[in-house]
């Protein structure tokens, strides 16, 4: 059976943790999406040194372990943990989420683009009210689960004394001499973040669908 | 007034256009023929630099379409362009794929904008699905929407790329009657199209291309009466008795 006075006992700890792991996934969430589009931008744009860069970016960062980049910014930049987890968790999931950008806007007909170049529309025009609208509903899925892998990648922040769910996890197992439901409490924790992203991306799959 | 002079084009190392010499003046409708593959498309694509030329030079209105300070955008705002697959746009109301241009290239006003694509819905014969979606449409009324989205920016050229190959053979009609009002009013007009009824009632000259080039350029009753060139004559044959 659960110890469950593990979890009262320790409350105010797993809370902690958990809000420095929300605050942490939101932030790296909204900065990588940000990141994410322009470099998703830079690989499409028609101008060729965009795309090298945008190719080297991605190619780069999804190729070493997040863990890297992480020690990167906190040992090498000397960054706190919550700040060195956080941006190497935007940046590792920039890359991917370029990727899935990338893929959306390249399965809009091509058609779509010249038509809306050839009625005068500026490229940036053209990407903006025509193409990107008809990327989404591709994206989304792709998206989602980027999302979800985003949440449970930072527990990496525990690694370096990230101060996060993962971290207080850690610390409450070495106080307690308790691993097993310890880590099953931090489990949960991860759940109520995770589940409802799931369903939340489930949803929108459906409703976009529909408006096709 | 289009000018090819000596236009050159590749991709590479195919050469698709060869010497390409052709005056299309203001009024006038060219209907351009030719076997598949032998760059019809891509000679219309050329005046409005979908495709960018390799050698020679080609004007509109003595601008120079190749030209780097040419503003393109400025440019196309003068010809419109109907493409086989419609390309209309599938997240947008019909009133909305025609009042997207004018409202941010010409920078119409909302109700501006809406006054003009229903004018053209109308003209068109399709004013009632002005609220539907594109995907609602028959073919041959999504392809009327691409005209008017094409009409509503008062081009002074239209290009159309075969603009009923697409269509199931009871629509081909109704959009060929909305292309020949068109040119009866004086627009200029290139199309590539193999709809013979419809270059011989509306065009003022045939264009033959074959593998890149220019081969026969004639009125359609010289041409059909007695074509010069052999593969000229042959293509004609296959294509009217089909
Ligand atoms: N972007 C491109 N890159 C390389 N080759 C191309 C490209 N576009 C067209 N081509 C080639 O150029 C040639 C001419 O193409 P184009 O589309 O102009 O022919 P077309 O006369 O319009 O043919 P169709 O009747 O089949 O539409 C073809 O051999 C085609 O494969
Ligand atoms: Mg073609």
């Amino acid at each position: 059976m659960l110890d469950f006075s593990i979890l009262t006992e320790n409350l105010d700890m797993y809370l902690l943790g958990f809000k420095n792991t929300i605050l942490s996934s939101l932030i790296a969430l909204v900065a990588s999406l940000i990141l994410g589009i322009l470099v998703a931008i830079m690989r499409i744009a028609p101008i060729k040194p965009l795309n090298w860069l945008g190719t080297a970016y991605v190619e780069f960062i999804r190729n070493i372990p997040l863990l890297i980049i992480t020690f990167f910014f906190f040992l090498g930049l000397k960054l706190s943990g919550l700040y060195a987890g956080t941006l190497a968790l935007t940046i590792y999931t920039s890359s991917f989420i370029a990727e899935a950008i990338r893929a959306g806007i390249l399965s809009v007909p091509k058609g779509q683009m010249e038509a809306a170049r050839s009625s005068g529309l500026s490229y940036g025009q053209a990407m903006r009210l025509v193409i990107l609208p008809q990327a989404v509903k591709i994206v989304i899925p792709p998206l989602g689960n980027q999302f979800i892998n985003l949440v449970k990648n930072s527990s990496i922040l525990a690694v370096v004394a990230g101060l996060d769910l993962m971290y207080h996890g850690d610390l409450i197992s070495s106080r307690t001499f308790v691993v097993f439901d310890v880590y099953i409490f931090v489990a949960a924790f991860y759940l109520i973040l995770t589940i409802p992203l799931s369903i939340g991306v489930g949803y929108l799959e459906k409703r976009l669908a529909k408006s096709n | 007034m289009i000018v090819f002079d000596g236009v050159n084009k590749y991709f590479g190392d195919f050469h698709v256009l060869k010497e390409i010499d052709l005056t299309i003046n203001k009024g006038e409708v060219v209907v351009v023929i030719g076997p598949s593959g032998s760059g019809k498309s891509t000679l219309l694509r050329c005046i409005n630099r979908l495709e960018t030329i390799s050698g020679g030079s080609l004007s509109i209105n003595g601008l120079n379409v190749a030209d780097k300070k040419t503003d393109i955008n400025k440019l196309r705002r003068n010809i419109g362009m109907v493409f086989q697959h419609f390309y209309l746009y599938p997240h947008k109301t019909v009133l909305e794929n025609i009042m997207l241009a004018p409202r941010k290239v010409l920078g119409q006003s909302e109700a501006e904008a809406k006054k003009i694509a229903l004018k053209y819905l109308e003209k068109v014969g399709i004013g009632d699905k002005a609220n539907s979606f594109p995907s609602q449409l028959s073919g041959g009324q999504q392809q009327r929407v691409a005209i008017a989205r094409g009409l509503a920016m008062g081009p002074e050229i239209m290009l159309f790329d075969e603009p009923t190959s697409a269509l199931d053979p009871e629509m081909i009609g109704e959009v060929l009657d909305v292309m020949k009002a068109l040119a009866h009013e004086g627009m200029t007009m290139v199309v590539v199209t193999h709809e013979m009824g419809f270059a011989r009632e509306v065009a003022d000259r045939i264009v033959f291309m074959d593998e890149g080039k220019i081969l026969e350029e004639a009125t359609p009753a010289e041409f059909y009466a007695n074509p010069r060139e052999e593969r000229a004559r042959l293509f004609l044959s296959r294509i009217l008795n089909h």
